[in-house]
């Protein structure tokens, strides 16, 4: 399924509240993520994606597309996510050099570091198209 | 005896008879006040007992010349005037290098002396201003904060053509948007959640305001900025969050000029200031920018008459005065008391 599409999110939503190692680093968050695509025109990845979701004690709770208030903004170019999901970079590195930009409490999004680890791992599990030229980098699932 | 507006403590401030100041001394002025405002820095004292218990309040106003000390020259009784609240020491190192906003002496009319909410109070002749016929008593009461948002403005790294973010649209906020146009910024965007300062801003001329608490500032100031970032945010709310969404907000290489009084601690990514090439600034005052700001205004060139949301009396400066301005949804930006009156 497309990266960032409802359908995604669904899926998201399906495996980490299922996968006993993320709920339990999980357990108590009650954060809410708003994730922000950037486009590359030159990559073939002409728009800006949005997307949002909550969490509430720990599970993937609502999700949307497009943008809401919430805690946590991260925003990045398409490929240093796709980088992220095929694990050519890893999700807090990105964070703290600042390959993501971030807008919320910073020291509180890094004490979460593991769970958000985990859950890259759990999201790298899901069948995944890419657009573009990073279409060549689809993840299979398992 | 006189009437004046006391702080006594946090959430009290109360309208009492107190004596007349002394005549003035040597080289001081007897000021009959006309029209003083409520500032947001009196309004924090309000919330956090800032203030000393006893103090006569109000550093924004205008008024004329009721009297004159010894040794005061250059000054005619009934002149209109406005007086500069900050008063440098004239000797430290800071003023010494043309910094008296930041002197290590520095006093202040109206928040370490008594003020301006009163119908008369004596100040050194040196801090006074001339308003000019084109500058009513009414609109001289807005000098200060114009003149600490000169300060800001002309301090900053704002270049012509710039992206500017003015992060809270009260009286400071909304001044800031002017300046910042006529200074040059090609777009300023704006944040309030209150909707009366947000249509204002729109009105002053923002191009964009946004409700932190509706939608995803960070999301839509991308857009808005073509994924950059403003140039420069001036902060100009006490509200904490400002301040640490301000440093993720700005674009590499920009800078966070900070206005707003925030009395609690903030945590900052300083390691996003450092990766990100980030300048942060503020300051106090603009004691040196009185004459710009009188100027700007004799000109007609900012609009601080649309600033004034309600002109009350000196007697209704707890009700009507503090107590709208902590009512959310009051309306209030900026609360001018008439004294003396007149133009």
């Amino acid at each position: 399924m497309k990266l960032a599409t409802l359908a995604y999110l669904e899926e998201a939503k399906a495996r980490s509240n299922t996968d006993e190692e993320y709920l339990e680093l999980a357990k108590g968050n009650n954060e809410s993520y708003t994730l922000v695509l950037d486009p590359e025109p030159d990559k073939g990845v002409p728009e800006q994606i949005v997307i949002g979701f909550d969490n509430l004690d720990g599970k993937m709770n609502d999700f949307w597309l497009g943008q809401r208030p919430t805690l946590f903004t991260l925003t990045g170019p398409y490929g240093v996510w796709v980088d992220i999901l095929r694990g050519k970079m890893g999700a807090t590195k990105a964070i703290t050099m600042r390959k993501l930009k971030t807008q919320g409490p910073f020291l509180q999004l890094l004490q979460g570091a593991n769970r958000i680890i985990r859950w890259v791992e759990v999201l790298r599990t899901i069948p995944t198209e890419f657009e573009g030229e990073y279409a060549q980098y689809d993840l299979p699932g398992e | 005896m006189m009437k004046a507006a006391v702080f006594r403590g946090i959430g009290q401030v109360e309208v009492v008879e107190v004596p007349l100041p002394e005549p003035p001394g040597p080289g001081q002025v007897l000021i009959r006040v006309g029209y003083c405002g409520i500032c947001g820095s009196d309004l924090e004292a309000y919330h956090t007992g800032m203030y000393e218990p006893g103090l006569i309040i109000g550093h924004e106003f205008a008024g004329t010349i009721f009297d004159t000390g010894p040794g005061v020259t250059g000054w005619q009784l009934g002149e209109r005037v406005v007086v500069n609240d900050a008063i440098p020491c004239g000797a430290c190192a800071p003023c010494r290098l043309g910094r008296p906003q930041a002197c290590e002496s520095l006093t202040m009319i109206g928040v370490t002396h008594d003020g301006a909410l009163a119908e008369y109070l004596t100040v050194p002749a040196g801090g006074l201003h001339h308003l000019p016929d084109e500058v009513s008593l009414r609109q001289g009461a807005l000098v200060e904060p114009l003149a600490v948002v000169l300060e800001a403005v002309r301090r900053s790294r704002l270049q012509l053509g710039d992206r500017v973010l003015v992060m809270g649209a009260g009286p400071i906020g909304l001044l800031a948007v002017q300046c910042a146009l006529l200074a040059g910024a090609r777009q300023v965007v704006a944040t309030e959640v209150d909707p009366v300062r947000a249509a204002l801003a729109g009105r002053l001329g923002a191009a964009a305001v946004l409700d932190p608490e509706r939608e995803n500032v960070a999301v839509a100031l991308s857009r808005l900025t073509g994924g950059q970032g403003p140039d420069i945010v001036y902060i100009c709310t006490g509200a904490p969050e400002p301040f640490l969404d301000s440093i993720s907000l700005v674009r590499k290489g920009g800078q966070i000029y900070v206005l707003g009084l925030c009395v609690e601690p903030v945590p900052a990514d300083f390691m996003s200031v450092v990766f990100n090439d980030l300048c942060i600034e503020g300051s106090l005052a603009g004691p040196s920018q009185f004459p710009a700001a009188i100027d700007l205004l004799a000109q007609g060139r900012l609009d601080v008459e649309a600033l004034v949301s309600h002109e009350i009396t000196l007697d209704e400066v707890v009700t009507g005065g503090f107590g709208r301005l902590v009512t959310p949804g009051s309306g209030a930006v900026k609360i001018l008391v008439r004294i003396g009156g007149e133009r």
